[in-house]
């Protein structure tokens, strides 16, 4: 599929098309899309035959619901009982809520970190530790003090990824080139002009940055968190779903939890992406 | 130090100005905690005063640290952190003898890479307690669970470090290295390891910080041993002070452990110029 092995015919009719650019464009794409096609293939076809050589022993007959082929059926079943939808809805909630508290805490954070050193050199050991607390063990606590088991999982959420955004910002600050704020000044800028004009379209890119990472964590802690107290949610229709011993919604949700987690992370490359002013480095 | 030519300015002043940025370093070390401490202890007073909230006093940092002789003479510390360390590392070495094979093999192969790409960021992205209830039901003993659990959650990150630290490799000492006649286990041990160990502890510091997510929830159900456990131990005996005890004990193991990471990426490095 690579360039030497196109057509001579092909090539011919990229050329005719003035600008090959375009041509090489959809092609590459094309193989984007194929590549991605065939690896979720080949996953799935491994995935059918471990089960099927598993479930084809007598002792484990009852692994067949795992397959895939189950999974996939499961998917249409509970999209039209509305258990999907429901479940987006209210993760999804949390998700944003406790990632909107830490960004609208981290960037502060890590804004005051980047720019005044006395701060920094002060606040690394006790953010450092408190970073390091892995935030379940928090779950006890935040249960006591939140009058609802939500609010408590939107803390739980918002502790775990502010630490991402907040060091993400200081280290966007750390790159800016401190000339740049003298220049500002000598033109006359005020501090709220140094933030708006300068700050944050220089930290943009790794805010995001720091929100794909908050991501990556907040998905973790989500499921773990919306496992006792709700009864709405991707964790707890994981948890529903084996305390049911129906393993084909069990595996369906997974899928979706992965899915979904793509989805998202995907979305934050692509934010990076178009917010990347670093053109020259990598 | 033993450079007597040096002028007498650069050779007093060097070991002077060590001394003097690690003692900042100490005193704003012990500082930051302080301030935290105190903070704290304004948080916990102000519960303790208000008669609603009194029996949440022992949630403050006094009784917390009060705590701590009674856990570690009854040995709940050591014993927790021994059944969790034990986890945490095999899980953590299992993910790094499956990520760095895999990592390579993402590095070194476009085809791999490709083809991969899809597959792995969807495995990545389920986050790894939703693995539990299939694992739970594939292992026998919920030790091997929570294992396989960390295993799964810190393998991404492992390999995807060390396929970007592969990434990274000049193809040309790929060249000369064969020009120079090496076999592929020369190429292995004398160009791969050493440019992509850098990457690999990059990688693991990051599968620790997950890892170490991972473990707590994990350890909630089913075992009676392990820093989780304790949690939820403390928290089923309303023992307030036990909580904090313990909580703070897992913020200050993944520090240390974080650090210890920090040190090993330091002495691996051999991205000298470019200021990593």
């Amino acid at each position: 599929m690579s360039n030497n092995t196109a057509p001579v015919g092909m090539n011919n009719l990229g050329n005719m098309l003035s600008n090959g650019a375009s041509q090489r464009l959809l092609r590459s794409s094309w193989r984007g899309v194929s590549n991605f096609v065939a690896g979720l293939a080949i996953l799935f076809v491994i995935w059918w035959v471990g089960i099927y050589m598993i479930s084809s022993n007598p002792s484990t007959e009852h692994f067949a619901d795992f397959g895939p082929i189950p999974a996939f059926k499961a998917i249409p079943m509970l999209w039209e009982e509305g258990t999907i939808q429901s479940a987006i809805t209210s993760s999804g909630y949390r998700l944003g809520s406790g990632l909107l508290i830490a960004i609208c805490i981290g960037v502060p954070i890590g804004i005051l970190m980047g720019r005044s050193k006395r701060f920094r050199e002060l606040s690394n050991s006790p953010f450092q530790l408190l970073r390091m607390i892995s935030p379940l063990s928090w779950e006890p606590i935040a249960v006591i003090v939140f009058a609802t088991w939500n609010q408590a999982i939107i803390f739980l959420i918002a502790i775990a990824s502010v630490w991402p955004v907040a060091f993400a910002t200081a280290a966007g600050l750390a790159k800016v080139d401190p000339a740049w704020f003298k220049v500002a000044r000598n033109l006359g800028a005020k501090p709220w002009h140094i933030v708006t004009r300068i700050i944050v379209p220089a930290i943009t890119f790794d805010v995001l940055t720091g929100i794909r990472l908050a991501l990556g964590v907040a998905w973790i802690v989500l499921v773990p968190a919306e496992f006792l107290g709700v009864s709405s949610g991707l964790g707890y229709s994981i948890q529903d779903a084996r305390e049911g011993l129906s393993y084909d919604h069990l595996m369906a949700w997974v899928l979706i939890i992965g899915a979904i987690g793509y989805v998202l992370d995907s979305t934050c490359v692509l934010l990076i992406k178009r917010f990347s002013w670093h053109r020259g480095d990598q | 130090m033993s450079d007597e030519v040096a002028p007498l300015k650069v050779g007093e002043s060097r070991p002077y100005r060590v001394l003097k940025s690690s003692g900042r370093g100490l005193s704003n070390f012990f500082g930051g905690l302080a301030i935290l401490f105190v903070l704290w202890w304004i948080g916990g007073y102000f519960i303790s005063v208000n008669p609603s909230t009194e029996h949440f006093a022992s949630f403050g940092p006094i009784p917390t640290l009060k705590a701590f002789p009674e856990l570690w003479s009854a040995g709940t510390i050591q014993s927790a952190v021994m059944a969790s360390g034990y986890r945490l590392g095999l899980g953590l070495l299992i993910s790094v003898i499956i990520g760095v094979p895999i990592g390579i093999l993402m590095g070194r192969s476009k085809r791999f890479r490709e083809i991969s790409n899809s597959p792995f960021q969807l495995l990545r992205m389920i986050s790894p307690l939703s693995w539990m209830p299939l694992a739970v039901i594939v292992f026998a003993t919920w030790n091997q669970s929570i294992v396989f659990l960390i295993a799964i959650a810190s393998v991404w990150p492992v390999a995807f470090a060390t396929a970007a630290g592969l990434a990274k490799i000049d193809p040309a000492w790929f060249k000369v290295a064969k020009n120079l006649g090496a076999t592929p286990i020369h190429m292995m041990t004398k160009i791969i390891l050493p440019a992509i160990s850098f990457d690999v502890f990059t990688g693991i510091r990051l599968a620790l910080g997950v890892a170490w997510i991972v473990l707590v929830p994990a350890e909630f159900l089913g075992v009676t041993s392990g820093l989780g456990y304790s949690i939820e131990d403390a928290r089923e005996t309303l023992s307030y002070h036990h909580l904090t005890a313990i909580v703070l004990v897992i913020g200050a193991l993944g520090y240390l452990l974080d650090s210890t990471c920090v040190l090993l990426i330091k002495h691996f490095s051999w991205h000298r110029g470019d200021a990593a």
